[in-house]
């Protein structure tokens, strides 16, 4: 699920070069979406999570179109001051329309469990992961194997000659907003059942897919995907091994300092400056 | 004569490329020394490598700014170094200073202040002694700034110098990029293309001037350039390159005649 | 510019006189609630928004000459105000050895995270301040011992100098604590030190050619910005006398991204603008309105829309509306050469 935030906030970074900061509260408002519909009007959760991502998409072209695109003259700074403005506007707006009261959001699978040894693996979390491994994938086969994957690698790694070359670079952009939008409100819906959907139940997850960035790596779209799924693995492991509490902060502290050793994450690479 | 600079066996690629393949060159001591070559021959790349803005994958950059300019960076009982791995930003307290192709100035700065930045590698006032506005500091910046007004009345520029430099022309900019080096109390500085953009006439005064520079301040100048006439017209030695590769060298009438020169510049080749 | 907020600075040929006169005129507040003119509730509100506006200066210095985000702003002035509290009342060694701790050890922390996170890309801090927010939060949560957790800490006025403070006392500290900030960081923007900012901001590449290690430079202007989130941190406990965790989230940092932008970048009275707009407007002007006036999420929505809406419109935020109208007062000219300059110094980076 980390993984999927991860992957929208790369997508829109390789597209439009804007580090995505509101990622996390994108998600967090149609997830709350999610389960604004799914407490208020009975209906299925599937059906629920489709009006989840037809908000999530509308959200992504909305910010494109009336933000982003028009920052075109901003620097990379002005847009991801910008990005922070819209963490403010989503977490203002989801009390407003959703109302106050913390929603709950049922499992896919409410009950039943996995055991390996002594780790216990819901049959949730066993759903959640392949759903995340199974969407990475879709996502990669997309990239690498249909024409809009190939424009988005294009735009990725040259906006100008994908341009030039006759890619409809603002429809990629779109498309990558949106579609982080949707990858975004998937990982929320995955993540509530663990906790109750509150405006800043998603921090977590902003930090956690932020840094996956930074572990795997900004060059690469798979990178952030390994990433994820260690800081997860990881994460669990430390919180069982060594301290409940502490666990968390342990893994970013031990982040940080990987860092120190290989600066541009698992798979970067080093690039030139142009003088 | 000694020689300040001394390029050797300096090669770099840049993804299976070799911009610069195998080049030597040495500048001496109060010289104007020319680096000319076709577009795309990697004048620029050399430029960088000298500065140390990339990092060659072989070959030394020797720089002999005399004793006194070593001590004073921290370099004692020698009397050169090899710049190749120094950060970027230590090579100006050698005394090697550079200017811009595309002018680099502070629009929101004055005149002055712009000029004042030359000098940042000489500040000695502490962080904090700055940040209060302790005497020292104060006085340390007030002779600064009669220095950099001295450097801006050595450019004819003197009468601008409380005005924005964002709002200047092309040639004052110019003039002011080079005031700035001369903050540096300069061994050697690297002009960019400094005609590039400029007119007949100011290519004539900036010829004058990069002169001036030499005798009044003792120093080497290393011009890379694309103008012929004025490479011609002020340099004592000229080295030309091509693909990265060393393609002749000598004084202005030695390079003009060159066969290997010509073949470059006009694409000609009689066989490989 | 910025001596022309107040007539007496107009005046004054030393712009650290229009600070000073800026702090006096700030004084005389307290003497106005004192004598029921104002409410206490406003004083408080303006007491607040001084201190956000030292917070404010510091991120200014960072973003505007760095163009480095600092997200980690709240969790660097709640340690200040837990390290101010522990010190007074836990550990006893009162107001001065409490700002001292507030000042230095969220400072040394600063300049750890950005030894780490600056060396390969800019944005990189923003990350890592993010994160090191988050476990400070954490920790102000769990963290008993030091912080009471989600009970809050509770302090006293602080005694300095053997005089038991009031809430006035502590109102003229902050006030002074504000004009020795605008007047250090004026300090720092206009000597030596501001040049090799700006060569800096204007590009990294000239900076490190004219010997600007570019490196030391975000650090200090990083460093100086937790500085001050220290400062403001014991500042805010003294003026509230207690601390809770969730005053610390996300959103209290990004709120001072938003005075920043919303002053103006580089601008020092835009700052204390700019506070005043995001914290003192809401808190004094919004939850009076009818009707929306109860809605909760209304401060976030109004804090985030203007960020946007002044980086899309005036990149120079209400300083850069203030010279504009000046300019076509005087000229009836279109903006010309500085702004434009300002936009492409800022489509290269």
């Amino acid at each position: 699920m980390y993984a999927l935030a991860a992957l929208g906030i790369i997508l829109v970074w390789r597209t439009s070069l804007v580090m995505h900061f509101a990622q996390g509260s994108m998600g967090m408002f149609s997830g709350t979406a999610v389960a604004f519909v799914l407490n208020r009007t009975g209906a299925p959760l599937w059906a629920s999570v489709l009006v989840g991502a037809a908000v999530a998409i509308a959200l992504g072209f909305a910010v494109d179109f009336a933000v982003i695109r028009r920052l075109r003259r901003a620097t990379a700074v002005g847009k991801e001051i910008v990005t922070l403005g819209l963490i403010m506007v989503f977490l203002g707006l989801a009390p407003i329309l959703f109302g106050t009261e913390p929603m709950l959001l049922p499992k896919a699978i409410p009950d039943g469990a996995l055991t390996i040894g002594d780790a216990y693996l819901s049959y949730n979390g066993l759903l959640n992961i392949c759903l995340g491994v199974a969407i990475a994938a879709g996502l990669f086969v997309m990239l690498q194997k249909t024409k809009i994957g190939l424009a988005i690698r294009a735009t990725a790694s040259n906006e100008q000659t994908a341009r030039l070359m006759g890619i409809p670079t603002r429809r990629v952009t779109v498309l990558a907003w949106a579609a982080a939008g949707v990858l975004g409100m998937l990982a929320a819906v995955m993540i509530a059942p663990a906790t109750t959907v509150t405006p800043t139940f998603m921090n977590t997850v902003q930090v956690t897919a932020l840094f996956a960035c930074v572990l795997g790596g900004f060059q690469t779209f798979y990178g952030p995907v390994l990433g994820a799924y260690l800081i997860a693995v990881a994460g669990n492991f430390l919180q069982l091994y060594v301290s409940s509490v502490w666990g968390e902060q342990l893994l970013y502290l031990l982040i940080l300092l990987f860092l120190l050793v290989r600066p541009n994450g698992l798979v970067g690479k080093t690039y030139l400056k142009k003088v | 004569m000694t020689d300040v600079l001394q390029v050797e066996n300096l090669s770099i690629s840049f993804g299976g490329l070799k911009a610069l393949d195998d080049l030597s060159f040495t500048v001496s001591d109060h010289e104007i020394f020319g680096l000319i070559g076709p577009n795309g021959a990697g004048k620029t790349t050399v430029f960088n490598c000298v500065t140390q803005f990339y990092r060659p994958d072989t070959g030394t950059v020797w720089f002999a700014p005399g004793v006194d300019r070593l001590v004073r960076a921290g370099h004692a009982g020698t009397d050169r170094i090899d710049l190749v791995g120094q950060p970027v930003h230590r090579v100006i307290r050698y005394g090697l200073v550079r200017t811009f192709q595309n002018v680099e100035i502070i629009p929101e700065l004055t005149v002055l202040d712009n000029v004042l930045i030359g000098g940042h590698v000489d500040f000695r006032s502490s962080m904090i002694a700055q940040m209060l506005r302790l005497p020292r500091a104060r006085a340390e910046e007030a002779q600064y700034r009669e220095k950099a007004r001295e450097a801006l009345r050595f450019l004819s520029i003197e009468h601008l110098a409380d005005q924005l430099a964002g709002g200047q022309p092309y040639g004052v900019r110019k003039r002011l990029e080079m005031a700035r080096t001369l903050m540096a109390e300069p061994r050697l500085i690297i002009l960019d293309e400094p005609a590039a953009g400029l007119n007949e006439s100011e290519t004539e005064d900036l010829a004058d001037t990069i002169r001036r520079i030499r005798d009044t301040f003792g120093c080497s100048v290393l011009l890379v350039e694309h103008d012929m006439g004025l490479v011609m017209d002020v340099c004592d030695q000229i080295c030309a390159i091509s693909f990265g590769k060393f393609l002749a060298s000598g004084t202005p009438v030695e390079i003009q005649r060159d066969v290997r020169v010509h073949e470059a510049y006009l694409g000609e080749r009689d066989d490989a | 510019m910025s001596t022309t907020f107040t007539a007496a600075g107009r005046l004054a040929r030393n712009p650290h006189v229009g600070y000073a006169v800026f702090g006096a005129a700030l004084m005389t507040l307290p003497v106005l609630a004192g004598s029921g003119l104002m409410m206490t509730s406003t004083l408080m509100t303006v007491g607040f928004t001084l201190i956000y506006a030292i917070v404010a200066m510091g991120l200014n210095l960072l973003l505007g000459y760095s163009g480095l985000i600092s997200l980690g702003t709240a969790g660097f002035m709640g340690l200040g105000a837990y390290l101010a509290a522990y010190v007074q009342d836990d550990l006893g060694l009162g107001f001065w050895v409490a700002v001292l701790a507030a000042l230095v050890i969220p400072t040394v922390i600063g300049i750890l995270v950005g030894v780490v996170s600056l060396r390969v890309r800019s944005i990189y801090l923003a990350i890592a301040t993010l994160t090191i927010s988050e476990i400070l939060l954490k920790t102000f949560e769990q963290a008993e011992w030091f912080t009471h957790g989600t009970a809050g800490k509770q302090s006293h006025y602080p005694v300095i100098l053997g005089v038991q403070a009031d809430r006035a006392l502590v109102f003229g500290i902050i006030v002074v604590a504000l004009v020795l900030v605008m007047m250090l960081t004026h300090n720092i923007v206009h000597g030596q030190l501001g040049r090799a900012l700006h060569a800096m901001r204007a590009s990294e590449v000239a900076a490190q050619a004219m010997g600007v290690n570019v490196l030391t430079y975000k650090l200090f202007a990083f460093a100086v910005a937790t500085l001050y989130a220290g400062l403001a941190g014991a500042l805010y406990l003294f003026f509230l006398k207690s601390s809770y965790p969730s005053t610390w989230n996300l959103f209290l940092s990004l709120n001072v991204v938003a005075m920043v932008v919303v002053g103006g970048l580089r601008s020092i009275y835009g700052t204390v603008v700019g506070a005043f707009v995001i914290f003192a407007v809401p808190e004094l002007v919004l939850k009076r309105l009818p009707v929306i006036g109860d809605v909760a999420g209304l401060p976030y929505i109004f804090s985030g829309v203007l960020i946007i809406v002044v980086i899309m419109f005036f990149p120079q935020g209400l300083r850069g509306v203030w010279d504009v109208g000046r300019r076509m007062a005087s000229t009836r000219r279109p903006v010309s050469a500085p702004v434009d300059a300002a936009r492409d110094e800022v489509a290269a980076r």
